[in-house]
């Protein structure tokens, strides 16, 4: 087995936050997030041999990322998003100035999107991803991601909307998403 | 029609390759808050644990000697 070089080491140092911020926006949750970008980072270190030079390590690591997530994921049963990253939003402080609340409002949204919504959304809209580089990490096609991405939006745009509404919070919220589903 | 679809299209190519018509671009309201969301994120304070990690991986298997 190769050494694994200087260089390498530094570009990983370099890509942490990247991979803690995408880490976060599939977990849902800061510590898990954490721990995700620690598996990912021992299992790059082991397979530095199948890292390309020149390419995307970005991308390669994100895959790493991903991958680690979903087989984690269905090893808990799909616990991971749905108790306590919901938890954590709802005992999330309410801040006072005007933009964060906003940017509240838009964390709880994304929250209700389904993984694969979310993760095309972030990936194309956020972390600059090409269509076609988020179809690599994705393992799917573009047309795939494509869809995905705008379903996501058109979703977040519906959440966002009515909680455009109300101020009040993630009550105020579910109890219009009630109501709109009654009907 | 279907012309003036095309015209429409290439229009928004257009658009897109400006960032104006992007649906996820600086005109877009989700699209400003995808990345405001993100970049508070990215720019988050690393733990040291993370480098204190590579230093014991590193450790475990050295990094090859300067070339």
């Amino acid at each position: 087995m190769a050494a694994v070089s200087q260089g390498f080491k530094t570009d990983l140092l370099g890509a942490i936050p990247s991979l803690r911020a995408f880490a976060v926006s599939l977990t849902q949750n800061a510590d898990k997030a954490d721990d995700l970008v620690q598996e990912t980072l021992v299992k790059a270190w082991d397979k530095h041999e199948s890292f390309q030079p020149g390419t995307n390590l970005k991308a390669w690591l994100f895959t790493i990322l991903r991958n680690e997530f979903y087989s984690q994921m269905r090893k808990r049963g799909r616990e991971v998003q749905d108790s306590d990253g919901i938890m954590t939003a709802r005992l999330a402080v309410h801040p006072a100035q005007h933009g964060q609340l906003d940017l509240k409002d838009f964390r709880g949204a994304l929250e209700q999107l389904p993984e694969d919504q979310r993760e095309a959304i972030i990936l194309i809209g956020a972390s600059g991803f090409s269509y076609e580089e988020a179809a690599e990490i994705c393992g799917c096609a573009v047309g795939t991601i494509k869809s995905r991405v705008s379903r996501a939006r058109t979703r977040l745009q519906e959440i966002l909307k009515i909680s455009g509404e109300d101020e009040y919070g993630p009550d105020a919220i579910s109890a219009q998403v009630t109501g709109t589903a009654a009907h | 029609m279907k012309d003036m679809t095309k015209d429409i299209l290439a229009g928004a190519e257009g658009r897109r390759r400006n960032g104006v018509g992007d649906p996820l671009g600086p005109n877009s309201e989700i699209g400003r808050k995808l990345k405001q969301y993100y970049d508070e994120l990215v720019s988050d304070d690393v733990p040291d644990r993370f480098a204190q990690l590579l230093s014991q991986l590193e450790q475990a298997e050295p990094a090859q000697k300067k070339d």
